[in-house]
């Protein structure tokens, strides 16, 4: 079996077999935990708690002015790779009909230079943000093992995507089936390492969401 | 049968000028993207070469390769490559039939011992040794060997005998493997296409004869000179993938617009062959150009590609089930893991013993 | 108990005669019970972004990264992943983040205690809504069952089990609201066998701002309702809750809600103290595994819900204020408006702090770091920018609503001789009540 076939085939559909054992392991064993119940009056007029989460959620996008003194390059950084790999991802053609094959519907798709424009930034935004955990001393003393196998597995996919799409480096078949297997370790990696926070971001705000909700207390 | 007479003085019997003669080499070497001198040097060696014997084999096949072959878009030119060469032995061109066809491949072979062409069109079966395809009672596998043995070089036309092509798709009932499987350390061009474009074969053949070696190959034995760009690189579509255009359904708005047709499962971008630039039927269109995706049919395995209106993204293999099963795995994995930890968290240093590092 | 340093040169306490691995062990096994649903999900979720940093006063005044949020919590969050979180079977498989040993524990003991006023402001800053603050908090019952807490604390946890408060023994407490009574010339109500409103005390009223034991009575006594203070339960301060002290905490709460409700109150009135709000309000259900029949307030919301009722009226000031928000009061407790109401009432113009409201910095004495003199330093750092943004607003008066936030904004305002008078809001509403 060549390389490509090996990767679009049985290392893919491995991969997936992981990540979603992995995914709902993870989710599952931390969500099924028993809760401690609050019996304490919420603030009168407080939001029910779907809302307080929802509120949560979303106002969370959003960082408190004064964190920007010093959080400024996280933030903006921050958003630039995740909007970057988004375009690149939910936005790219091929990307679209690989997501529709699993899920039976698609979207419209961008001009390829302009998805292209996207890898590059956020291919170079990836690379500050490893500067930045490298050179910060906050950063450099709270970074794990887990923070630089995440980088790593997230930043090869978006320079073998690049390479592939502008046939550097190999033959194109080789660059795909390398893009492709680099997802493969990435989707294996994923519910085991920070990538996980994904899915958990949701559950994580909601809870402090509803937690201050019924406080009245802003977040 | 034996002809000692050189190709030059064959043409100029028939009334060929030299210089008709060279236009003719020009045109190949052109075709095969040689530089401007090699059309000279391909004149030359052409003008002293002996008719080239070929023997042309047919083993699992539909004809398709034979037939391309034959659809000459300059009977001009074709006829001259018939001229070239002396084609001893093709059960489908050929006048004679059983014993005489026969003995007509058994005389070519002695007669040019070692000088000989094997063309291969088909590919072998080899499951129960073989007897799912055999003439005359002899098996293609028998057939190939014996032929092949005394060869100078060998020629797969088309992806059945270049890669297994029809026969090999899942699951292979007769066991029919490549050309290229069966030979080891002849001299191996594969022409693969299903069927290949014939000025691909032309060319291949003509570099053979005006050079007596084979011309620049893939990694996959396929002359470089056709199959070393993919059809996406030269679709003439192209921008329309670039901008995100496609169509989503045959006949829709986006197909009726030209637009590309990846969506409805092109194989451009990994099938190697020159159906974009040379095109088919004298240039006059290729399947993109009607309207429908590539098949990718001049690459290994096109038939277990995923299936030729699955775009190409489509993941190989039956992901669905996979997946319900990997999610009733985790979630049985998940309620297990938050049952251990409850567990733990009670019994957890419960005994006053320490767990060491 | 015993001052000490670890190989590193980090200061630790550590109290009783526990071994070693047997305080590790304490502290390994209350952590990892401590897990529940949130607090795990919590664990699961850092990212390692560092903006937690960002919003920390104890950091952004030093520069030092030890002080990151996230960090104080290591061994909390290695406990979990090893024996909580759903691969933990993994993880004690295949040898992954080591075990916590008592070195690390003794080195994080200022790391949770004197770096940390469980403010709250890193749980604001943090993208994945990480409430690291209460994580802190709980993380502290591990060292307390270890051992391992500020000696300060641990003498203030042992007074509040021999007296019932960490200020003063039971016995004192009705001739200290006496003596209030008649120097301030305020009659007041004590041990009244029934009463619709109970008035509890926390540390700094008995101590230093008896003054506030009047100003209440005046007011209460104003509105003409039934009210008394109640030696059996009075302390609202709760020190168990800032220590790490379960026991302790429930044992201090109940008391003081057991004792209202057998007096049969129906609301239940909490001094300017932060902490006391956190400890009554939101955790005191947690006791009693169901609502409790009571109306518990604080000292603020009870003096909000006056002025914007009219039921009491005030001489206006006419002066400029600023205000500094306490942390459990506002970021965590959700009172932002009532100070608010009555600063205005009381006709004093508001120049805000350039951080206030629930993202106002914390006077860096909260948590128990005002009791804790092995932490001064960084409290005085911690001042310095309370001060500055004090400064910057050019306001004539300075009011918060916590007695601890002003003992902290005092003695600072004096290490640094600097001449700011630090108001509370229920000493200014009672010396400008209308009569």
């Amino acid at each position: 079996m060549d390389l490509l076939s090996f990767a679009r085939g049985p290392a893919l559909t491995f991969a997936m077999a992981i990540f979603v054992i992995g995914v709902l392991w993870r989710l599952i064993g931390v969500l099924s935990l028993p809760a401690w119940r609050d019996d304490s009056p919420p603030r009168k007029g407080a939001p029910p708690a779907w809302l307080s989460a929802l509120q949560a959620i979303l106002g969370k996008m959003i960082p408190h002015k004064t964190f920007l003194k010093e959080g400024m390059f996280t933030t903006v950084n921050g958003y630039v790779f995740h909007i970057g790999l988004a375009i690149c991802v939910f936005a790219f053609a091929p990307h679209i009909l690989f997501l529709k094959s699993l899920f039976g519907f698609d979207w419209p798709a961008l001009p390829n230079g302009l998805i292209y424009a996207a890898g590059v930034i956020t291919a170079g935004s990836l690379l500050a943000a490893l500067v930045y955990r490298l050179a910060n001393p906050v950063m450099k003393l709270i970074s794990r093992g887990n923070d630089y196998i995440s980088w790593t597995l997230t930043f090869l996919p978006v320079v073998t995507g690049l390479a592939a799409s502008s046939h550097i480096g190999a033959r194109y078949e080789t660059l795909l089936a390398l893009h492709i297997l680099s997802i493969c370790v990435f989707l294996i990696w994923f519910p085991f390492g920070k990538l996980m926070h994904a899915f958990l971001f949701v559950f994580s705000r909601g809870a402090t969401g509803i937690r201050f909700g019924r406080r009245g207390a802003q977040l | 049968m034996k002809n000692v007479q050189s190709l030059g003085a064959l043409m100029e019997e028939r009334g060929v000028s030299r210089r008709a003669f060279l236009k003719y080499a020009s045109y190949v070497a052109s075709l095969m993207a040689l530089p401007p001198a090699a059309a000279a040097a391909m004149a030359e060696g052409l003008a002293k070469a002996r008719r080239q014997s070929v023997i042309w084999l047919s083993f699992q096949e539909c004809t398709g390769c034979t037939e391309s072959i034959t659809r000459a878009h300059s009977p001009t030119l074709e006829n001259l490559i018939f001229d070239f060469i002396s084609l001893d032995y093709q059960e489908v061109l050929m006048a004679a039939c059983g014993e005489a066809a026969d003995a007509a491949r058994h005389a070519a072979m002695a007669d040019n011992k070692g000088k000989y062409i094997v063309v291969v069109e088909g590919s072998v079966p080899t499951k129960d040794g073989g007897i799912y395809s055999a003439i005359g009672g002899v098996s293609n596998l028998q057939m190939l060997q014996e032929t092949v043995e005394n060869a100078f070089a060998v020629v797969a036309v088309g992806s059945c005998a270049s890669f297994g092509g029809i026969p090999k798709a899942n699951p292979n009932p007769t066991g029919a493997v490549a050309i290229s499987d069966l030979i080891g350390g002849k001299p191996l061009i594969n022409i693969s296409g299903c069927p290949p474009i014939p000025e691909a074969i032309v060319g291949s053949l003509s570099y053979i004869l005006s050079f007596g070696k084979l011309p620049e190959l893939d990694h996959l034995g396929r002359p470089k000179a056709f199959f070393g760009e993919t059809i996406h690189d030269r679709c003439y579509r192209r921008p329309f993938y670039e901008r995100g255009l496609f169509a989503d359904s045959f006949d829709d708005d986006g197909a009726r617009q030209g637009w590309c047709l990846y969506k409805v499962g092109c194989k451009g971008p990994v099938t190697y062959n020159a159906c974009a630039t040379l095109k088919w039927n004298g240039g006059v269109s290729f399947p993109i150009q009607s309207g429908h995706g590539c098949l990718g049919c001049s690459e290994p395995n096109f038939w277990d590609g995923g299936g030729f209106y699955r775009p190409l993204p489509t993941p190989l293999g039956a992901t669905g089930t996979v997946l319900a099963g990997a999610a009733v795995a985790g979630a049985a994995l998940g309620l297990g893991a938050s049952h251990l930890a409850r567990k733990h968290q009670k019994n957890y240093l419960a005994a006053p013993k320490s767990e060491e590092d | 108990m015993t001052a000490k340093t670890t190989a590193s040169g980090v200061a630790y306490d550590m109290q009783g005669d526990k071994p070693d691995l047997a305080r590790r062990d304490a502290a390994m096994q209350t952590f990892v019970r401590d897990f529940a649903k949130t607090a795990a999900i919590h664990m699961e979720s850092c990212v390692r972004c560092g903006m937690c940093a960002t919003a920390c006063q104890y950091y952004v005044t030093t520069g030092d990264p030890k002080y990151t949020p996230i960090n104080k919590l290591k061994p909390f969050e290695q406990a979990y992943h090893r024996h909580v979180g759903p691969f933990a079977p993994l993880y004690r498989l295949l040898g992954l983040g080591s075990n916590v040993g008592i070195e690390m524990l003794q080195e994080w003991e200022s790391l949770l205690f004197d770096a940390c006023s469980l403010c709250g402001r890193c749980t604001l800053a943090c993208p994945m809504g990480i409430d690291i603050s209460e994580l802190i908090k709980e993380a502290r019952h591990g060292m307390y069952t270890a051992g391992l807490v500020p000696d300060r604390l641990e003498l203030m946890d042992r007074t509040a089990k021999a007296w019932g408060s960490p200020a003063t023994p039971a016995d004192d407490f009705a001739d200290i609201i006496h003596d209030a009574g008649e120097e301030n010339d305020v009659p007041v109500n004590i041990d009244l066998p029934k009463a619709d409103y109970v008035i509890t005390t926390a540390p700094a009223e008995l101590t230093e701002h008896t003054k506030a034991l009047t100003d209440i009575a005046k007011i209460l006594n104003k509105i003409g309702v039934s009210w008394t203070y109640s030696t059996e339960g009075f302390e609202a301060s709760n020190i168990g809750y800032i220590n790490g002290d379960l026991d302790l905490q429930e044992k201090m709460t109940r008391k003081m809600i057991d004792n209202a409700l057998q007096i049969g109150a129906h609301t239940l009135i909490l001094p300017e103290c932060g902490h006391a709000y956190g400890a009554a309000r939101w955790e005191a259900a947690r006791w009693y595994g169901k609502p409790i029949p009571l109306r518990i307030i604080h000292m603020t919301e009870f003096l909000g819900e006056l002025v914007t009722t009219g039921k009491i009226k005030l001489k206006p000031i006419g002066e400029t204020t600023t205000f500094h928000d306490p942390c459990q009061l506002v970021r965590r407790g959700g009172v932002t408006q009532a100070p608010r109401d009555v600063l205005k009432a009381l006709g004093l113009e508001l120049k805000e702090l350039e951080d206030h409201g629930s993202l106002g910095w914390c006077c860096g004495g909260g948590g128990g770091v005002v009791s804790n003199t092995r932490a001064d330093p960084l409290r005085f750092k911690a001042f310095e920018l309370k001060k500055k943004q004090v400064e910057d607003t050019g306001a004539e008066h300075f009011v918060t609503a916590c007695g601890q936030c002003r003992i902290t904004l005092t003695l600072g305002a004096k290490k640094f001789k600097w001449d700011k008078k630090v108001e509370s809001l229920l000493e200014l509403v009672a010396d400008h009540l209308v009569d």
